[in-house]
């Protein structure tokens, strides 16, 4: 589905990711794993190009190719890639909106204004992201009414409002206490059935729990990526084993 | 006896301290102290002129009439004092040809065309100054992203913040007063003109002295103090409304409209008051152009008549009256009560966004 | 919007739903990169403003060199500069008689002091009235000789000042194709050469009516014997004396500069702006001839500032310290709002009060005795350079206070916790740490402190008592209590009443191109400050 060759990336003069090279299969979800600042997140951010934000980045060398399109292709609508490649962000961030307009707001964007298929899709995206019981009483009260967990999920919700065909999440757990987090990976377990999914974690308990595959980064390397039980239990490195095993990070 | 190492030193030490700090705090008063006396000598004197002992306690005909002169006379024994229409009508009720009076300019009506004028100067250049602060902030804080043109933006709005409001006059006298084209249906052969077809030409003559001249001049002196206001609302906006739209496919400027703007809207325009301070409180950009010594209220009808007409400005009214004509004790009414009454509508503007953007500042927390 | 997107389609590629759809764009501009355009224009109108502001003040101003240059060669065609070398030596005479007349008061009221009456002191001076009178009335002769060259020269300037309107005249007329009318417009060019013939022949009577001069001016002086005065009084006298000769040295000098003077000398192209940026004259609407020389208004300006940042700066930096240092949270908390709300108070109000209210407390309290020590007290003028540096001292004390305030919170905590942790009081605290740490901060507040004094218009105008003249310094301080005029006073007091296009009206803008490099300096000098500091912090 995604196939990072060779990339380097550059945030002003300093090298932020070095000669990175992974394929993400389609309908798994992989986890990026590694000590704060190893580029994982960075790594995240350059699939739906979110990196083009931010001042002074730049891909230096070595392409992304999402289903064999390389994305930063001239040929490419970078809006049309983000409404493909979802993004659920390590802070919950609803919009100061009702739940309802939340949901909608990506369809709203893309011009879809029949109110009937609106509410279909809340719905639907609500129930996919196993909210719908607790909040299809109040859909028009503000979304910052919700706890914490709750809101990570509307944001869930709301990424796969617009069908996306990968999502990615950036340490969604991450402000979550326990229970929520639960939750959450449970949502991310029944979701991989009909999307792609990447998620950055910090948490390895969480990765062994909920990914398919792992990849470990450390320094803007990928220093290993296999199956998540081959990671966990005998890693090639021992940079990974060291990690894994709480030695350092 | 242990001595206790931590005991006070009664040393000269702390006598010194003690005396600089009440320096210095006589010195914060002081200048407290300046402020509320030049407050209280206003209210004070400006009072007798704007209030009143019995009710409605406003003196509405001050705030209501157009300055007109003053006739003092004596008339069959009695000290009269009159305005120019009261003076007119005594004139001819009495069937009185010359009477000798003393004339003294502005002194007797109210400031009622200069409040007037004031305000549709701060309404225009505000509306200017909003409309082009407003979205060079939406650009340096949303969509630059560095580089030299954002730089050489940033250094002249810099620039354009310490340049004296004398200079702002100057260039309004010179590109507005004096350049500006108007349409017109004759060639004017005293100034450049350029033909734009169907028997029209667009004479640099200038505007003239006019309410649109006055307007383009204050709004770019308010520029600055907009677009810094405006910079601070954009940015107290979290970041993740903005990723999270981008994230779902949102166009930038979707994401502006929909998820900054709404947000940030408030918060621009209270804080822009402060801009309206400035602008309401300026006299010398006005008075080149845009400002009459005198010019009676409400004038001639229609848009383009309007904006091309002159106006009186409370500030512009202060100084003529405190320099430009005659002292005597029949000019001090005048002067204190227009006074008085611009100090309270400037420093009512200022209060007001101060407070507000205290609220604004509670109120939206992310 | 395609519909494709609303409607699910899974085995729908990915790579095709983000290949770029062809859409209509106009001159190639999505509706996205228009509106991004449009912010980015408004955005770049601050520079435009910027822009527009120099080249409309240059246009405006640029062509006052050029008249001015031709103003100045008129006044050397027309023989006005000769007549000047005259009356600069009689300018020079009555500064001598006024001397004199100035020791001579002295004298008096001297004797008077010591109990003399008014009668015996006059008596006794009568030796010293003669030499005065005579000394006073030695230049008789050259005066006369140079009010009739004044005369002539000015009737020359005007006859040139008639024939260049003509010239005018006839080319507005011919634009407007009036053929006739223009040939029609008598125009006599002014043959200067002639006209200096009848005044250089004067060249042997001036000669004549200065040796007169000069012998008048000896016998004078012969005059004054050392009985004429006091005892006590003869060095002034003898020095007085001294002056006298030696302005007398001058006279051949006098002669042979009128004698070289030649009225064809070409004018340097450099010397109208060198007349504007030192001329030492400001002198307009004149029958003989105008000046546009900055100096004095520009140092009326920096009078008026410095006075205004000698009061606002320590209490300004002082309150600064005390809201940020010293005072309890319950105080800060309405001692800040209330300094910065002083920046609202508009500056016309300031200066009807300082009309209206402060001039007259100022020369009342300079009036009573116990402060007679002070120089330049009692104030001659109610409105004058200190009653405006006063207000203008209210004005930039709230940017100064914020500007203050800013930098000394900013300094970090543990500088200060560093400070205390070694035993050091408040006191040595803020003094050795904390304002030499914010010290380069303070130093912009006070330099933005400056710019928005010096720009100031109205306080000035209203209360600096405008009187366009270099203040004399040779009073000391006494220099603070007279009256002056400013930059941004002058724009306010003239622009109305000048005809746009004049050379007065050109002068003008000149003076408001100089006030607006001054400002863009401020600002430069202030921004460079601030950026080292933040070097050396980091």
């Amino acid at each position: 589905m995604i196939a990072v060759e060779k990339l380097d990336f550059f945030y002003g003069a300093s090298q932020a990711l070095h000669g990175i090279d992974l394929r993400i299969p389609e309908n798994r979800v992989t986890a990026f794993i590694g000590p704060s600042g190893c580029g994982k997140s960075t790594l995240l951010r350059c699939f739906n190009r979110m990196n083009d934000l931010i001042d002074g980045t730049r891909i230096g060398s070595g392409r992304i190719l999402i289903q064999g399109v390389d994305i930063h292709d001239p040929d490419v609508d970078v809006i049309s890639l983000r409404r493909q490649v979802g993004m659920v962000f390590q802070k919950s961030n609803p919009f100061p909106k009702s739940i309802f307009e939340n949901i909608a707001y990506g369809l709203e964007v893309q011009g879809v204004k029949n109110r009937r298929r609106l509410e279909e899709v809340v719905e639907k995206s609500l129930r996919g992201a196993a909210l719908w019981e607790e909040v299809k009483d109040r859909l028009h009260t503000s979304a910052l009414g919700l706890s914490g967990g709750q809101q990570q999920r509307l944001c869930i919700a709301r990424a796969i409002a617009v069908e996306p065909r990968i999502i990615l999440m950036d340490e969604p757990c991450s402000a979550l206490d326990p229970i929520a987090t639960a939750k959450v990976e449970e949502l991310i377990h029944e979701l991989k059935r009909s999307y792609t999914i990447v998620i950055v974690t910090h948490n390895m308990q969480q990765a062994g729990r909920c990914s398919d595959l792992t990849a470990f980064f450390y320094l803007g390397r990928l220093v290993e990526m296999g199956r998540t039980e081959k990671i966990f239990t005998n890693p090639v490195q021992t940079q990974t084993e060291d990690y894994i095993s709480g030695r350092f990070g | 006896m242990n001595r206790n190492p931590f005991a006070h030193k009664s040393s000269g030490s702390q006598w010194v301290e003690r005396l600089v700090f009440g320096l210095f705090r006589a010195g914060t008063y002081l200048i407290l102290a300046c402020a509320l006396a030049v407050f209280a000598t206003i209210f004070w004197k400006g009072g007798g002129t704007v209030f009143q002992k019995a009710a409605p306690y406003v003196n509405w005909q001050f705030l209501s009439q157009s300055p007109e002169t003053l006739y003092v006379f004596q008339h069959e024994g009695i000290k009269m004092e009159l305005g120019d229409r009261e003076f007119r009508a005594f004139k001819k009720e009495r069937g009185l040809d010359a009477i000798k009076a003393d004339t003294y300019a502005h002194s007797a009506g109210g400031i009622w065309p200069c409040i007037q004028g004031t305000f549709w100067l701060v309404v225009g250049s505000m509306t200017i100054a909003l409309f082009l602060g407003v979205s060079s902030a939406v650009y340096l804080s949303e969509y630059s992203h560095g580089g030299q043109l954002v730089g050489l933006i940033r250094l002249a709005i810099l620039n354009l913040a310490g340049v004296p409001s004398i200079v702002f006059g100057l260039f309004g006298l010179g590109l507005f007063v004096h350049f500006m084209p108007v349409l017109a249906g004759v060639d004017d052969p005293s100034v450049p003109s350029l033909p734009v077809g169907f028997g029209y030409w667009l004479n640099f003559s200038g505007w003239g002295v006019c309410l649109a001249s006055g307007w383009f001049t204050l709004a770019l002196m308010a520029l600055p103090v907009v677009i810094a206001a405006s910079e601070e609302s954009l940015r107290a906006v979290p970041k993740g409304f903005r990723e999270a739209s981008l994230a779902l496919g949102a166009t930038q400027w979707q994401a502006i409209r929909t998820n900054v703007l709404p947000y940030a809207l408030p918060g621009m325009l209270t804080s822009s008051i402060l801009g309206v301070a400035r602008v309401a409180g300026e006299t010398a950009p006005v008075m080149f152009t845009a400002a009459y010594v005198m010019r009676d209220a409400g004038g001639s009808s229609g848009l383009f008549n309007f904006i091309g007409q002159g106006v009186m400005a409370l500030p512009y009214h202060i100084y003529v009256v405190s320099s430009k004509i005659p002292q005597n004790q029949y000019t001090e009414r005048v002067q204190y009560g227009t006074a008085l009454v611009f100090l309270i509508l400037v420093s009512g503007i200022a209060t007001t966004s101060i407070l507000l953007r205290t609220r604004m500042r509670k109120r939206y927390r992310w | 919007m395609p519909d494709s997107q609303s409607t699910p389609a899974p085995e729908r590629s990915v790579a095709l739903a983000i290949r770029k759809e062809k859409r209509f764009r106009p001159l190639g501009l999505t509706a996205d990169s228009a509106i991004r355009r449009f912010f980015q224009g408004n955005a770049a109108f601050a520079i435009l403003a910027l822009v527009l502001i120099m080249v409309f003040l240059l246009r405006e101003g640029a062509g006052f060199f050029g008249q001015n240059s031709r103003g100045i060669r008129v006044y050397r065609l027309a023989g006005l500069e000769y007549v000047d070398i005259i009356k600069g030596q009689l300018d020079r005479h009555a500064e001598l008689t006024r001397a004199a007349n100035a020791l001579r008061l002295k004298i008096y009221s001297d004797a008077l002091a010591k109990g003399a009456a008014p009668q015996a002191a006059t008596a006794a001076l009568a030796g010293f009235d003669a030499f005065a009178e005579a000394l006073g009335d030695a230049s008789e002769d050259v005066r006369s000789l140079a009010s009739d060259l004044t005369e002539q020269a000015a009737a020359v300037k005007q006859r040139e000042q008639i024939y260049q309107d003509s010239i005018e005249q006839k080319a507005m007329l011919i634009r407007a194709g009036k053929a006739g009318a223009a040939a029609a417009v008598s125009s006599v060019a002014v043959d200067f050469g002639r006209e200096i013939k009848a005044l250089s022949a004067s060249l042997p009577i001036y000669k004549d009516a200065n040796r007169l001069f000069a012998k008048k001016l000896n016998a004078s002086l012969a005059m004054a014997g050392p009985q004429s005065v006091p005892a006590a009084w003869t060095p002034q006298l003898s020095g007085l004396k001294a002056a006298a000769e030696r302005y007398a040295a001058t006279f051949p000098e006098v002669e042979a500069e009128l004698a070289a003077w030649r009225y064809d000398a070409p004018v340097p192209w450099y010397r109208s702006v060198t007349a504007f940026l030192f001329g030492r004259q400001w002198l307009t609407a004149s029958f003989w001839q105008d000046w546009y020389g900055i100096i004095p208004l520009f140092i009326g300006s920096l009078l008026v500032s410095l006075i205004a940042l000698l009061i606002a700066v320590p209490l300004g930096v002082v309150a600064a310290i005390y809201v940020s240092e010293v005072a309890g949270t319950g105080e800060k908390t309405w001692i800040k709002p209330a300094i910065e709300f002083i920046a609202a108070i508009p500056s016309v109000v300031l200066g009807f009060f300082g009309v209206a209210i402060l001039g007259q407390s100022l020369r009342a309290v300079s009036e009573t005795t116990w402060l007679a020590w002070v120089p330049g007290f009692p104030m001659s003028e109610r409105l004058n350079a200190f009653t405006a540096g006063c207000l203008l001292a209210f004005m930039a004390i709230p940017t100064i206070f914020s500007l203050a305030e800013d930098a000394l919170t900013n300094v970090p905590r543990h500088f200060k916790e560093a400070s205390f942790a070694l035993g050091a009081t408040r006191l040595q605290t803020i003094l050795r740490v904390l304002v030499p740490a914010s010290l380069s901060g303070l130093i912009s507040a006070i330099l933005l402190g400056f710019g928005r004094v010096i720009g100031e218009t109205m306080v000035v105008l209203l209360c600096a008592g405008n009187r366009i003249a270099i203040p004399d310094f040779t009073q000391g301080l006494g220099a603070f209590f007279q009256p002056v005029h400013t930059m941004t006073g002058i724009i306010a007091q003239e622009m109305g009443e000048v005809v746009p296009g004049s050379i007065h009206y050109r002068a003008l803008f000149m003076v408001g191109i100089v006030l607006f490099l001054l400002a863009l300096g401020i600002n430069y000098v202030a921004q460079r400050v601030v950026q080292r500091y933040r070097i050396s912090i980091g």
